[in-house]
């Protein structure tokens, strides 16, 4: 579903009238560990912007007292359902700024739908099982990728033009929680070292 | 009325409404059928000494038997408010059926950091980790260990209960404290029969057997107990109370400390000669997920229990228990296999009930699980040793072994 994602990601940049060429983003820890599933995006300035558009249908589903997937990439304006496969109730929510949402108590089989209309990180969480933990990435810009496990994302058709790269990941230690770079024109690659903090663990506070 | 009743009967809620009485979501059925292997001395359940759901006379006895069923109502009054209403069948040596639990839930939206949830009515407290859902079942085994067997069968109170969790940085912290009561002959058992394995529950309202009494108890002390009860001032003069706290580091372990006190009135009797039995208790536990999918579990738990008046500087009973038990449990494959060792004992210095009454063992457990949709098939081999010497007032050695070998076919719709 998110290579779905990319793909129409992709074919939007690929629509760009500016001159286009790969550009590789690589993400290392301080040991020089690849970093996998950080979320990148670039921002060309000027002209060569591009919104992301519109993606298919994207889910997000609860199973095993667990969200799948872990991560998601939307572009904004996006549809994403939540459909409960748990033979228990969830209550889904999100305080982040990007989108406050609040979908209460529903059953097995049973799914919402919410509108994504605003950019930005927004951490996902169930009322009930406080283990539960996700996130959907918002985006406004048609170059959004993930990390994969060698750590790297690829624009295949970025434009050839000046801009930024921001880089955010769920464990990063950054102020604001993410970090920036500059891209110049004809730059073909961006590097990251970051820090992360481990992963919460996953256990139950065993709430009934 | 009978119309509104058949609409939410019928269909599903609507999204308008929150109110979900008898949608099919709102109910839960259980239930297993076990072929039992044991041997060793008679049942508690039985009137006997034995430590076990099932016993014998000494010879090996092979018998199928319906374990135990549940029906769970979970109604929803609003999302925020709902309840919890499970009755339960108890199949095997006698048999019985009646109301396991009955309270309500409210669990409203979390602000921040901050979540707050409160039950009330009849309910076990938040003590064991090996129980799981609404219907209160064993989750990686057929028999709980002997703390949460005694949990199952003398403490579930009436009780208020309240709960706020939090998140300190990266720590987690949840706070749980109740004030309760009808629980006041809880340590009856403990003190007459002992601790024991098994997953034979208290339902609301029914008695439970107690093992031969000697004199002078069998004067004074009916030879049953009801552990849902409220003996003397009842609650509104001396509630009894328990608290917890959950700390969870960041890091896949959970550290629980857990205080009960009933604060009966120990000299409070009823007409039925059950009294009131000042039972309190301190329980240590630790849960953690070693890797690999490997989860250790264990609870330590030790406490004391008072009846009777206090004529010569000790009260008729007064009985010290502990028991401690270590679990580990892992997936291979498609099966889960787990591990569990027991080790209690009970220390008497009461005026009337001394050392003869004292209990002392330890068991072994080991239980293989493998789950399919709506059915789970257990094996579990258990192995329990007791000495204590008030056997030997009913013909038996004071040194007590007994095996069982249970497999089981668990169903849930």
């Amino acid at each position: 579903m998110v290579r779905n994602i990319l793909f129409t990601l992709a074919l939007a940049g690929a629509a760009s009238p500016l001159s286009a060429a790969p550009l590789t983003v690589r993400v290392v820890d301080p040991s020089g560990r690849p970093v996998h599933d950080a979320v990148v995006t670039l921002y060309p300035a000027g002209n060569a912007a591009r919104p992301a558009r519109a993606a298919g249908r994207v889910v997000v589903s609860q199973k095993d007292l667990k969200f799948h997937p872990f991560l998601t990439i939307v572009p904004v304006g996006a549809d994403v359902s939540f459909p409960n496969l748990d033979p228990t109730k969830h209550h889904v929510y999100s305080f982040s700024a990007a989108k406050k949402f609040e979908l209460r108590l529903f059953a097995k089989d049973q799914s919402r739908t919410v509108h994504f209309e605003k950019a930005g990180v927004v951490a996902l969480g169930c009322n009930i099982h406080d283990q539960m933990a996700a996130f959907i990435v918002v985006t406004d810009s048609a170059w959004t990728a993930r990390t994969n496990a060698q750590g790297l994302a690829q624009f295949a058709d970025a434009p050839n033009a000046p801009g930024r790269v921001v880089l955010w990941h769920p464990y990063l230690r950054a102020s604001g929680g993410q970090l920036q770079q500059a891209v110049a024109s004809g730059q073909r690659s961006v590097g990251f070292q970051v820090r992360l903090r481990p992963p919460p663990p996953a256990m139950a506070m065993q709430d009934y | 009325m009978g119309c509104a009743f058949a609409a939410l009967w019928a269909g599903p809620a609507s999204a308008e409404t929150d109110l979900r009485l008898f949608t099919r979501d709102a109910f839960e059925l259980s239930g297993d059928v076990r072929l039992v292997a044991v041997d060793g001395e008679k049942g508690w359940v039985n009137g006997g000494f034995g430590k076990l759901r099932s016993g014998s006379n000494g010879d090996l006895r092979v018998r199928p038997q319906l374990g135990n069923i549940s029906l769970v109502w979970k109604p929803q009054l609003s999302w925020s408010l709902g309840a919890i209403v499970v009755g339960s069948l108890h199949g095997g040596q006698r048999t019985e059926a009646g109301l396991s639990q009955a309270y309500l839930t409210f669990k409203p939206m979390r602000s921040g950091r901050l979540a707050f949830s409160a039950r009330a009515g009849l309910m076990w407290p938040p003590v064991s980790l090996e129980h799981d859902g609404a219907d209160w079942h064993v989750k990686d085994s057929i028999t709980p260990s002997a703390i949460n067997s005694w949990i199952g069968e003398e403490v579930r109170p009436v009780a208020a209960e309240g709960a706020i969790a939090f998140n300190p940085g990266r720590h987690k912290l949840r706070l749980t404290a109740a004030l309760m009561a009808a629980n006041d002959t809880s340590g009856t058992l403990m003190t007459f029969r002992g601790w024991a394995l098994h997953d034979r529950t208290t339902l609301a309202f029914h008695r439970q057997p107690l093992p031969p009494l000697d004199e002078p108890v069998v004067f004074y002390q009916a030879p049953y107990t009801h552990p849902l009860l409220d003996v003397g001032a009842g609650f509104a003069e001396r509630p009894g109370y328990y608290a917890k706290v959950a700390w969870q580091p960041p890091a896949p372990v959970r550290i629980e400390l857990f205080r009960y006190d009933n604060r009966a009135n120990p000299e409070a009797v009823n007409d039925d000669l059950e009294w009131g039995w000042h039972t309190r208790f301190d329980q240590a536990a630790v849960a953690a997920e070693l890797g690999s999918g490997l989860e250790f579990k264990a609870q330590a738990l030790q406490g004391r229990t008072r009846m009777g008046t206090d004529e010569t500087g000790r009260r008729w009973i007064d009985n010290r228990f502990r028991s401690l038990f270590v679990l580990l449990t892992r997936p291979f494959g498609t099966v889960r296999l787990t591990a569990r060792l027991d080790a209690f004992d009970t220390r008497n210095r009461g005026s009337d009930v001394g050392d003869e009454y004292d209990d002392k063992g330890w068991a072994a457990m080991f239980a293989a699980k493998r789950d399919w949709d709506h059915f789970s098939g257990i094996v579990e081999l258990l192995h329990v040793s007791s000495r204590r010497e008030d056997r030997e007032e009913s013909g038996l050695e004071p040194r007590q072994r007994q095996t069982q070998l249970q497999a089981e076919l668990r169903m849930r719709w």
